[in-house]
């Protein structure tokens, strides 16, 4: 095995948080992670929902956005400090993003590039796949 | 106290997990071989968290020390 491929499909903080920390700890250990990000995960990662913190959340979620007392970096900052530190490339679902009318520029930059389905299969063809 | 002077200390107070491993990670990567870290820590998870990640890449654990409000956790990179 040479790495991850993580699929993140759900907007809900709690999984985008558990992608971003599995993630960053193994791209910074130098174990290459590419993440497709598609359905209602790229809409968590458009300016406008970050900047308001409008995510699906339970419990855990609320307690993460709040908390004073306990710092968790919001998964865009994760993705952002890993990226600096080991082999980890974020990719853009092309379908989700044409059906919303979105392009790269309306979400965070912490993209690499847009991919298609055919282009993940690729990524992913010596990695381990987990899906979110 | 510990017998361990740092050469480096990495103050990650308050963050919870992956932020001191994070930071300890981010530290390792610049620092020179030998270099003694000390991880300064509230997150509990970082005791056992730590010395796992450090097993597997290859540093070493020198100490975890109970500080009270917070733990010391010494690392030499090798």
């Amino acid at each position: 095995m040479t790495g991850y491929a993580l699929v993140l499909a759900s907007g809900e903080l709690e999984k985008l948080t558990a992608a971003s920390t599995i993630a960053s700890i193994a791209a910074a250990s130098d174990v290459p992670v590419d993440i497709f990000v598609t359905m209602n995960a790229l809409t968590a990662f458009e300016h406008e929902t970050v900047e308001t913190g409008s995510f699906q959340t339970g419990p855990v979620g609320q307690a993460m956005l709040e908390s004073e007392e306990t710092e968790i970096p919001l998964f865009t900052e994760q993705f952002r400090d890993a990226k600096a530190l080991g082999p980890l490339s974020l990719y853009a679902c092309t379908m989700a993003m044409d059906l919303m009318g979105r392009t790269l520029d309306d979400y965070v930059d912490v993209f690499d590039d847009t991919l298609g389905v055919a282009g993940f299969l690729s990524h992913a063809e010596d990695k381990q796949v987990v899906f979110i | 106290m510990s017998e361990h002077t740092p050469d480096v200390t990495v103050d990650a107070r308050g963050a919870g997990c992956p932020g001191p491993l994070m930071d300890l990670i981010g530290k390792v990567k610049t620092v020179d071989e030998g270099t003694v870290i000390e991880l300064q820590t509230t997150d509990s998870g970082s005791k056992d968290d730590v010395p796992e990640w450090l097993e597997k890449a290859g540093h070493e654990l020198l100490d975890i020390v109970d500080q009270g409000d917070y733990w010391s956790i010494y690392v030499r990179k090798t």
